[in-house]
C-alpha cells in the first residue's frame, strides 16, 4: 500500500509529521512524505505520480479549514476513485466537537476525519477502511 | 590561450577575438555561415578549429512539447530542466486533458513524455499514441517510469528512453535529460541546417546561448558589481529570458544545487514578438499609469520610431518583473523584495540609457512592490556575459 | 571585488549608511572586553550566557542591565524572525509598532533596522562580549551590522542555521552566503582580537545522534577556518544522558583538533560550548530547576568553555528578564561548587563514537567535488549526513534514532549514513523497544524530561 502524507499550513510541525511517517512505515506502508507547508495541489499531484492508495493530510492548528474547500474541485481534475482521503490532527481553529467537525470535513470530500484522535487509533481505523475498500 | 568565441543571435552575431568584442547585424538573406564568412573571414583565419567556441540562439532555439501526468511534478520538473538546458519554446500538456488538446501546427524539435515514479503502473496508453499521430516532431524522449517504457517503445518510432526524472522520493533527477537536451544542437535536426554548417568553423560542441549564459552566472561577480541574489534579464528580438538565483523562489519542490534557474517568456520581444508584447502591455492594469509616468501616450505602441522602441523595451522589463512577482502567480514567483542586483543584457543594452532603465525599475519597485529602494542595476553594455559562460564550459571540457 | 560585494550588500535603506573606514578604526581600537575570544583566553571558568532578546533598544538595554547584575559572562543578542528571513520592511513596521505601543511585536531585536551606530552605544556601554543568535541562511547584511556594532561573536552556519528551520531555502546558496560571513569575520580578525564564530550544535533538538552532530560541527568549523577565521566554538546540546555528553565532548574536542590540523589550520583557537537541555521542558518549575542544575554539572564535567542557559519558565513561553537573570545567578552559584571535578569517560563508547565520526568524515572527503562546501552539499543530498527531524527537502530523512535504557541516543536505522555494520550492531545491541511500537518508543524518548 502506498500513502502520500504531509502537513498543511505555515507552521513548522516537523516532529509530528516525521512520527506519522515512521508509524506508517512501521505498519508496512510505502510512504511519500511531502513534509511541512504542503499545498493541496501538491498532495493531489503526488497521489497521481505515485498511484497512492491513501492520502493522509495532517493539520495541527486548524489551518486545513479554509484550504479544504477546494478539495472537491481538485479531485474532479483527475480520476481518483479508489483513493482514500484522510485528514487528522487539530482541525478547528477554536473549540469544536467531533460532531461539528466530522460532517463538515466529509462534505469537503474526505473519507475519514480524525479530530484530536490518538495517532495509533487513527491509523488502525485507516487500515480497516483500506481493507474494506479492496 | 588563443580563443575565438562566437555568439549567433536572432538579430546580431558577436565575436570575441581574444578579448576584443565585435558585433554585426545579421543578414537574413544569406545563411549564417555565409554571413560569418563575409564579415569575419580575417578573424576566422587566425584560429584553429579547436580554438573556436560557438553558441547560438538563432532560429529561436529549440522547441519542445512536454506531455506529463501532473503539473507540479512531471510537467514542472521537465519544464525546469528544459529551460535550464537552453530550450526556448515550451508547451505543456497535462495528460488527463490530452483528449481536448490540439496538436501544435508547427514542427516540434523534441517531445518529452514524463509521468509516474518507478514501481507503479504505466501512466500512458493509446490516447498518447493517437495524439502523437497529429504532431509533427523530430525527436521524442521518454523520461517517465520504467513500467511505461515497453508500451511506448513498441508504439513510437525512434523513441529515446532516459532515466526517470522523478525519483523514488518524488525529487527531481535532471542529469540525463539535461545532457540530452543540451546536446540536441549536436544532433541531426532538420530545419537547423544553418547551425550544422557552423561545425565547419569549430571542433567544439555548439551550445545554445541561454545555456551558456546560465553557466556564466556563478562567476558573474568577476565581470560586474553584482551581489546574490540577482536576476539577469535578457530581452531579445523574439523572446525574453530571465535567469534567477534559486533562493528568490519560495515554496518550491525543486532542489538542484545549480544556483540559478532560467525562465523564458516566448512572446515577449521587441521585434519578432512585438505584437504580443504590445498586447500583453495593453492588458496590464498598470500600463496607462506607466505610460503616463514615462511621459508618452498609448499611440506610441503602434509607432515605429526610436522612441517607440525605447518604450517597448521599458514595457518588456516591466512585464517581465510583473510576471515573476507575487502579483502574477505563474510558473514561479520571485521574492523581488530581497533582490540585490538586476543585470540587463541583450538588445536592451544597446537601446536604453541608464536613465531609461532606472526609471522603469523604480516605477516597478515603488508602484507595484511599494518599496522605497530599488536594487542595484547593471547593464551589460558590451554584451559580454556569454563570453564568461563559454569560457566556463570550455574550461570544464578541457 | 569582495569589497564591492560588501558595498552592494550594505547599501540598503533599512540600515544606516556604512562607513567602512570608521568601522575598521572602531574594531581596531575596541575594548578587549568585547571579544569573547579574548575572554576565553583569560578566563579559568565556564562562561555563562543566557538567551533572550526584545524588539526595542530600551528593553534590550534593561535586559542587559539585569543580566549584568546577575553576573553574566556573555550577553546574547537574539534577532527577530522577520530579519532572519531578510524581510526588513516588515521588521521595520513591527519595530515601529513595538515602540509606539510598548508591546513586543517581534520575537527579537531587529538589528538591521536599529543600525550599528545606535546598537554600538549599548554594546560599548556594557563592555561585555555579545553573541549574535539568529538562524538566518543569508546573514550577510546582518553580520556586517553586528560586527560594526561591536558584536564579536557570530553564531550559526550554513547547515546548522538552515536544515533545522527551512524547507526550501537552497543549501548551495546558504554555503556561499556563509562563506561571505567567514571572510568578513576573518578580515576583521586581523585588526584586534579574533572574531569568534560558533556553530549551532543542537540542530533540530530532537534525538540528534552525536555522530551526526559532531560531523556537522567539524565541517562547519573547517569551512570557517579555511576562510581564515582564527577562533571557533563547536557546540552540542545536552542529550539526556550524562554519559553520552561526556563521551561526545571527548570525541568532539579530539576530532576538532585533528581535522583543524589536517587542513593546516592548527593555529586556530577551538572552544567547546554546551547548551542546557533544548528539548521539551517540564511544566513543574522545581523539575526545571533540577534539570538546569544537572546541565550545569554536566557542563563542568565536560569542561565546556561556555554554557548557554535555560530558565525554569521554559515550558511557558518567553521568560521575563527577572527570571532569565535569576537563571544566570543560579547557574553561576552551582558552577562555583564544581571546581576541580575529576574527568571520567567510557572508553568503549568513545571508541565507537570516534569510529562513526571518522567513517562519515571520510565519506564526505571522498566525494569527488573540488571544494569542501560542495562535498558537504553532496553528502547531505545523498544522505551521508542525515539529520533526524529536519524539515528541509534536501535532508534524506532515513536515519532513525531511539534512546537506550540509559537514555543514550542510538542509531536504530542508519539510512545512507556510512557507519560500519560493526558500529550499527553496537548501537542496536543497546536498544530494547520493550515490546512497544517504534513510534511509541520515540514519543517517550522525545518527552523524557516532561
Amino acid at each position: 500500500m502506498r500513502v502520500v502524507t504531509g502537513v498543511v499550513g505555515n507552521d513548522i510541525h516537523v516532529v509530528a509529521n516525521r512520527l506519522i511517517e515512521i508509524s506508517l512505515r512501521d505498519r508496512g506502508f510505502e510512504v511519500f512524505n511531502l513534509g511541512v507547508n504542503t499545498y493541496l495541489e501538491e498532495f493531489i499531484d503526488a497521489v497521481i505520480e505515485t498511484d497512492a492508495d491513501l492520502l493522509l493530510i495532517s493539520s495541527l492548528n486548524g489551518e486545513a479549514e479554509g484550504w479544504s474547500r477546494d478539495l472537491l474541485f481538485h479531485k474532479s481534475r483527475f480520476d481518483l476513485d479508489g483513493v482514500l482521503f484522510a485528514i487528522g490532527g487539530n482541525l478547528s481553529v477554536g473549540e469544536a466537537t467531533q460532531e461539528e467537525i466530522v460532517p463538515k470535513y466529509k462534505a469537503y470530500g474526505y473519507d475519514l476525519v480524525f479530530h484530536q484522535i490518538d495517532l495509533n487509533e487513527g491509523l488502525d481505523t485507516i487500515e480497516v477502511a483500506l481493507k474494506e475498500s479492496i | 590561450m588563443n580563443q575565438l568565441q562566437i555568439d549567433i543571435g536572432s538579430t546580431y552575431f558577436k565575436t570575441n577575438d581574444n578579448g576584443k568584442i565585435n558585433q554585426y547585424f545579421r543578414n537574413f538573406d544569406i545563411s549564417i555561415h555565409q554571413d560569418l564568412v563575409n564579415n569575419c573571414s580575417q578573424i576566422l583565419s587566425k584560429y584553429q578549429k579547436e580554438e573556436v567556441s560557438i553558441c547560438s540562439s538563432a532560429n529561436g532555439g529549440l522547441s519542445t512539447l512536454i506531455i506529463g501526468v501532473t503539473s507540479l511534478f512531471s510537467l514542472k520538473y521537465a519544464t525546469n530542466i528544459a529551460f535550464n538546458s537552453g530550450i526556448n519554446i515550451i508547451d505543456t500538456i497535462l495528460y488527463s486533458k490530452i483528449d481536448e488538446a490540439v496538436a501544435p501546427a508547427e514542427t516540434i524539435n523534441v517531445v518529452i513524455v514524463v509521468g509516474g515514479i518507478d514501481g507503479v503502473e504505466s501512466k500512458f496508453d493509446e490516447k498518447l499514441i493517437a495524439y502523437l499521430k497529429d504532431v509533427n516532431y523530430q525527436n521524442i524522449v521518454y523520461v517517465g517510469n520504467i513500467e511505461g517504457q515497453k508500451f511506448l517503445d513498441e508504439n513510437i518510432e525512434n523513441l529515446m528512453i532516459l532515466q526517470n526524472i522523478i525519483d523514488d522520493k518524488l525529487h527531481i533527477r535532471e542529469d540525463e535529460l539535461k545532457a540530452y537536451l543540451t546536446n540536441l544542437y549536436q544532433a541531426d535536426i532538420t530545419g537547423k541546417e544553418d547551425i550544422k554548417e557552423l561545425y565547419k568553423f569549430t571542433s567544439n560542441q555548439i551550445y545554445s546561448t541561454p545555456y551558456i549564459v546560465n553557466n556564466a552566472l556563478p562567476k558573474l561577480k568577476t565581470l560586474f558589481d553584482v551581489a546574490d541574489p540577482f536576476i539577469v534579464i535578457d530581452i531579445g528580438g523574439a523572446t525574453t529570458d530571465i535567469h534567477y538565483s534559486t533562493d528568490l523562489v519560495d515554496n518550491k519542490n525543486i532542489l538542484t544545487g545549480s544556483g540559478f534557474d532560467r525562465l523564458v517568456f516566448k512572446k515577449l520581444g521587441v521585434f519578432k514578438s512585438r505584437e504580443s508584447l504590445v498586447f500583453g502591455a495593453k492588458s496590464n492594469e498598470f500600463v496607462y499609469e506607466l505610460l503616463d509616468y514615462l511621459g508618452v501616450n498609448e499611440h506610441i505602441l503602434d509607432d515605429s520610431s526610436d522612441k517607440a522602441t525605447v518604450t517597448l523595451m521599458q514595457l518588456a522589463i516591466f512585464l517581465v518583473l510583473y510576471q515573476v512577482s507575487n502579483h502574477h502567480n505563474d510558473y514561479v514567483s520571485l521574492k523581488l523584495e530581497i533582490l540585490n542586483s538586476i543585470v540587463l543584457t541583450g538588445g536592451v543594452s544597446k537601446v536604453l540609457s541608464d536613465e531609461d532603465i532606472d526609471k522603469i525599475i523604480s516605477f516597478f519597485y515603488k508602484k507595484i512592490l511599494n518599496y522605497r529602494e530599488t536594487p542595484n542595476v547593471i547593464t551589460d553594455r558590451n554584451y559580454e556575459i556569454w563570453t564568461l559562460g563559454i569560457e566556463e564550459i570550455h574550461n570544464v571540457s578541457q | 571585488m569582495f569589497q564591492t560585494e560588501r558595498n552592494i550588500i550594505t547599501r540598503t535603506p533599512y540600515t544606516d549608511s556604512f562607513d567602512f573606514d570608521e568601522i575598521k578604526e572602531f574594531i581596531a581600537g575596541a575594548s578587549k572586553n568585547l571579544f569573547i575570544s579574548h575572554k576565553f583566553k583569560n578566563s579559568n571558568k565556564i562562561l555563562v550566557q543566557p538567551r533572550g532578546g526584545f524588539p526595542t533598544y530600551d528593553k534590550v538595554f534593561e535586559l542587559y542591565g539585569e543580566f549584568t547584575n546577575a553576573g553574566v559572562d556573555v550577553l546574547p543578542l537574539t534577532i527577530d524572525s522577520n530579519t532572519r528571513l531578510n524581510d526588513y520592511e516588515m521588521a521595520k513596521k513591527m519595530l515601529a509598532l513595538s515602540e509606539e505601543n510598548d508591546e513586543n511585536m517581534l520575537n527579537g531585536y531587529p538589528l538591521i533596522n536599529h543600525g550599528y551606530r545606535t546598537t554600538r552605544k549599548m554594546v560599548t556601554h556594557y563592555d561585555t562580549p555579545i553573541s549574535l543568535r539568529h538562524g538566518t541562511p543569508d546573514a550577510r547584511l546582518l553580520i556586517e551590522v553586528a560586527l560594526a556594532s561591536g558584536i564579536f561573536e557570530i553564531e550559526g552556519g550554513p547547515i546548522t542555521y538552515l536544515l533545522p528551520y527551512s524547507k526550501n531555502f537552497p543549501l548551495d546558496k546558504a554555503f556561499l552566503y556563509w562563506k561571505y560571513v567567514e571572510r568578513v569575520c576573518a578580515e576583521y580578525s586581523e585588526l584586534n582580537e579574533p572574531i569568534n564564530r560558533e556553530s549551532f550544535g543542537p540542530l533540530s533538538a530532537t534525538l540528534q545522534p552525536p555522530a551526526i552532530v559532531i560531523v556537522i560541527q567539524l565541517l562547519e568549523m573547517l569551512l570557517s577556518l579555511e576562510e581564515g577565521v582564527k577562533s571557533f566554538s563547536v557546540s552540542f546540546s545536552q542529550t539526556g544522558s550524562m554519559s553520552q555528553d561526556i563521551v561526545s565532548s571527548n570525541v568532539i574536542k579530539k576530532m576538532a583538533r585533528k581535522y583543524a590540523n589536517k587542513i593546516g589550520c592548527g593555529d586556530a583557537d577551538i572552544h567547546l560550548v554546551y547548551h542546557q537541555w533544548m528539548g521539551a521542558f517540564p511544566r513543574d518549575k522545581e523539575f526545571s530547576d533540577s534539570l538546569i542544575n544537572t546541565s550545569t554539572v554536566i557542563a563542568s564535567m565536560i569542561r565546556a568553555d561556555k554554557m548557554i542557559t535555560k530558565t525554569r519558565d521554559e515550558a511557558f513561553g518567553i521568560p521575563t528578564k527577572e527570571v532569565n537573570a535569576s537563571a544566570v545567578r543560579n547557574t553561576q552559584y552551582t558552577l562555583n561548587m564544581l571546581r576541580g571535578i575529576p574527568s571520567i569517560t567510557d572508553e568503549e563508547e568513545e571508541e565507537n563514537l570516534t569510529e562513526m565520526v571518522d567513517d562519515i568524515m571520510e565519506a564526505v572527503f571522498n566525494d569527488s567535488a573540488d571544494t569542501l562546501w560542495r562535498q558537504v552539499f553532496n553528502s547531505i543530498k545523498s544522505g551521508i549526513i542525515d539529520i533526524p527531524f529536519s524539515p528541509h527537502i534536501i535532508n534524506n530523512g532515513e536515519a532513525i534514532t531511539v534512546r537506550d535504557k540509559n537514555y543514550n541516543i542510538r542509531f536504530y536505522e542508519r539510512g545512507n549514513v556510512p557507519i560500519s555494520d560493526k558500529c550499527l550492531a553496537f548501537e542496536r545491541s543497546k536498544v530494547d523497544l520493550c515490546g512497544k511500537s517504534l513510534v511509541d518508543h520515540i514519543i517517550d524518548d522525545i518527552g523524557i524530561m516532561l
